[in-house]
């Protein structure tokens, strides 16, 4: 009686080895991934601003989630990620993306050369500008990065579909991660192929990064190149069912 | 044999148990189920006897104790080392027999296969539709108010599959446990009418979580008030001394802070705490570290001092970190490399010939 009810107990409660997100368990597949965590670890949420809020402020809804979160266990914070003003996600991802072979040293300091060669040239532009343009340089390399891979990001997509034997190119719609997962993808492998053999990275990175903030340069072009398939491709749209 | 099932009838329905299929033919009857109890309890008194202990209060925790005491066992297998439980949790219980002499089934559902699932189900629709039926009446006659629904979520939870198939007598598949969920919640919103019927099947869960880690009470040495504790993260060992007054001077192995990390990134995550909590420049930490690579020593020593922390903070600020994941110990740990693999996950080259 109690045998296997123990057990069930204790895979739902312990830290030990479980399968995870037990709730999306169909009855035909059995899961091949599986995490340290147990099925009922939730993620951590590291935001100074929203522990500090006062009680009185919050939400029916809100304070439902705060009583619900105190019987949940948290998993881990992971390693990259602090409460520090100085993070920031999209470059904390588009980092592991440039990384090699587990190299996050030499990843990261890449990315602050950049960063800091973008803010270089910018004010070097600045300085060299008459008071007038001066007002529209940009030159927070912060904000000169989004800007830049927002304008990176594609709108639609293709998508392969099989019909009667052959493949055609459909256009479907891309989700917002999707999208800004390509933009940082065309980015990193646009700096890594099309460059001398000299060019280090930060400077080719930076040029980019650049040239794509006035929407300029092949990474831009790449997109456009999508956006115009995708125009061609209009009659095959009605090959997606989802 | 006959006479034995026919005696079956009146023995209250109870599970079986899913593992042991070599022994669903064999029947136990009462008569030796009854035996066994009482060859139990007797060996029990025997036991405690042995053992120099109070026969009366001999508790099951008292008699695992025991049998670890006068027969240790080597062996890996928990389950395969000797063990003297009550009889009900050893043998598989038997479902009863469910119908009379002229093999007519006793319960209108007996066809269904489930008969105690589908007769649950059919329960709890049928007081869904009380429900709204008496709601419609009083809204008829203009008498209905909203009235407050005291549900406690939070503290409890839905009975699992398993102790829903121990409960009921029967095996259920994933798709008839989500419809009862969905059939229970259902029933929750629809009023707090059928409260006690709703709770049977709810078990109550811990809580509050943080109530796992203790942290250890402040010490005075020299007049200086600190709190010490420890942290590990991969096979990195850490163990943080942090003292309530100081000028956020940390110490690693009796090297500065800033020479045993010279990486960003591991000076980070020993900020991480500190900052979290507003703290920065008013603690002094001295810690050792052993093992592991530069960032499992960096997250070890996260974990040491959050914990350390814990003891001059609030209670609402030990749940804010716990929530932000930096009491909990990350129970990732190199996967080992499987044989036929030429590493943890990635295959052989493929040949076609």
């Amino acid at each position: 009686m109690a045998a296997p009810l123990v057990k069930a107990l204790l895979r739902c409660s312990d830290l030990t080895l479980g399968v995870r997100s037990a709730a999306l368990r169909f009855p035909g597949l059995t899961q091949v991934r599986w995490s340290r965590y147990s099925a009922e670890f939730r993620d951590p949420l590291i935001d100074k601003e929203y522990y500090r809020k006062p009680l009185a402020e919050l939400t029916e809804e809100e304070k439902f989630d705060r009583e619900l979160k105190k019987t949940q266990p948290i998993k881990a914070a992971p390693s990259a990620h602090t409460s520090s003003v100085f993070e920031d996600p999209v470059i904390s991802k588009f980092i592991n993306m440039m990384m090699k072979g587990g190299n996050k040293v030499l990843a990261r300091s890449l990315m602050t050369q950049t960063l800091e060669a973008v803010k270089r040239k910018q004010f070097e532009k600045f300085h060299a500008a008459a008071s007038e343009e001066q007002a529209n340089i940009e030159r927070n390399p912060y904000t000169i990065f989004h800007q830049a891979l927002k304008n990176c990001e594609p709108v639609i997509g293709l998508a392969p579909i099989l019909k009667g034997g052959r493949f055609y190119q459909v256009p479907v719609p891309l989700s917002d991660r999707r999208r800004r997962f390509l933009a940082m993808k065309w980015m990193i492998t646009e700096c890594r192929e099309k460059k001398h053999r000299r060019m280090l990275m930060p400077e080719k990175l930076s040029k980019e990064l650049l040239e794509a903030f006035h929407n300029q340069g092949p990474v831009v072009k790449r997109k456009h190149d999508l956006h115009k398939m995708a125009e061609a491709n209009r009659a095959l749209a009605h090959y997606r069912w989802w | 044999m006959p006479l034995n099932i026919l005696r079956l009838k009146h023995v209250t329905v109870v599970t079986t148990k899913k593992n042991v299929k070599a022994l669903r033919r064999e029947t136990y009857t009462v008569d030796f189920i009854k035996k066994q109890i009482e060859e139990f309890n007797i060996g029990k008194r025997h036991l405690a006897n042995m053992m120099g202990e109070d026969p009366e209060t001999f508790t099951q925790e008292d008699i695992d104790r025991a049998i670890a005491y006068l027969f240790p066992s080597g062996l890996f297998e928990k389950r395969a080392r000797p063990i003297m439980k009550h009889p009900e949790q050893i043998f598989p219980k038997q479902k009863a027999i469910q119908w009379g002499e002229d093999g007519r089934p006793f319960h209108y559902l007996f066809y269904t296969g489930k008969q105690s699932y589908y007769s649950l189900m059919h329960d709890a629709y049928g007081k869904i539709l009380d429900i709204e039926k008496h709601k419609n009446q009083l809204q008829a006659k203009g008498l209905f108010s909203e009235k407050n629904k005291t549900i406690d979520l939070i503290g409890s939870r839905w009975l699992i599959k398993e102790e829903l198939e121990e409960m009921l007598v029967e095996k259920l598949s994933d798709q008839d446990y989500r419809q009862f969920v969905r059939l229970m919640e259902r029933l929750l919103q629809s009023g707090a009418a059928e409260e006690e019927f709703v709770q049977s099947f709810r078990r109550s869960v811990t809580v509050q979580s943080k109530k796992q880690p203790i942290e250890p009470v402040q010490r005075d040495a020299q007049g200086m008030a600190f709190s010490t504790s420890e942290g590990k993260r991969k096979s990195a060992k850490a163990e943080a001394v942090v003292y309530e007054h100081g000028s956020g001077r940390i110490k690693v192995n009796g090297i500065d802070y800033l020479l045993y990390f010279p990486v960003l990134q591991d000076r980070e995550q020993l900020m991480f705490p500190f900052h979290f909590l507003d703290r920065l420049g008013k603690h002094d930490v001295t810690c050792t570290v052993s093992g592991g690579g530069r960032s499992a020593q960096a997250g070890a020593i996260r974990l040491a001092v959050a914990r350390a922390l814990c003891s001059f903070v609030t209670e609402e600020e030990v749940e804010w970190m716990r929530q932000a994941g930096l009491l909990t110990s990350d129970p990732r740990v190199r996967e080992r490399k499987k044989p036929g693999q030429e590493g943890a996950r990635r295959k052989f080259t493929w040949k076609k010939r």
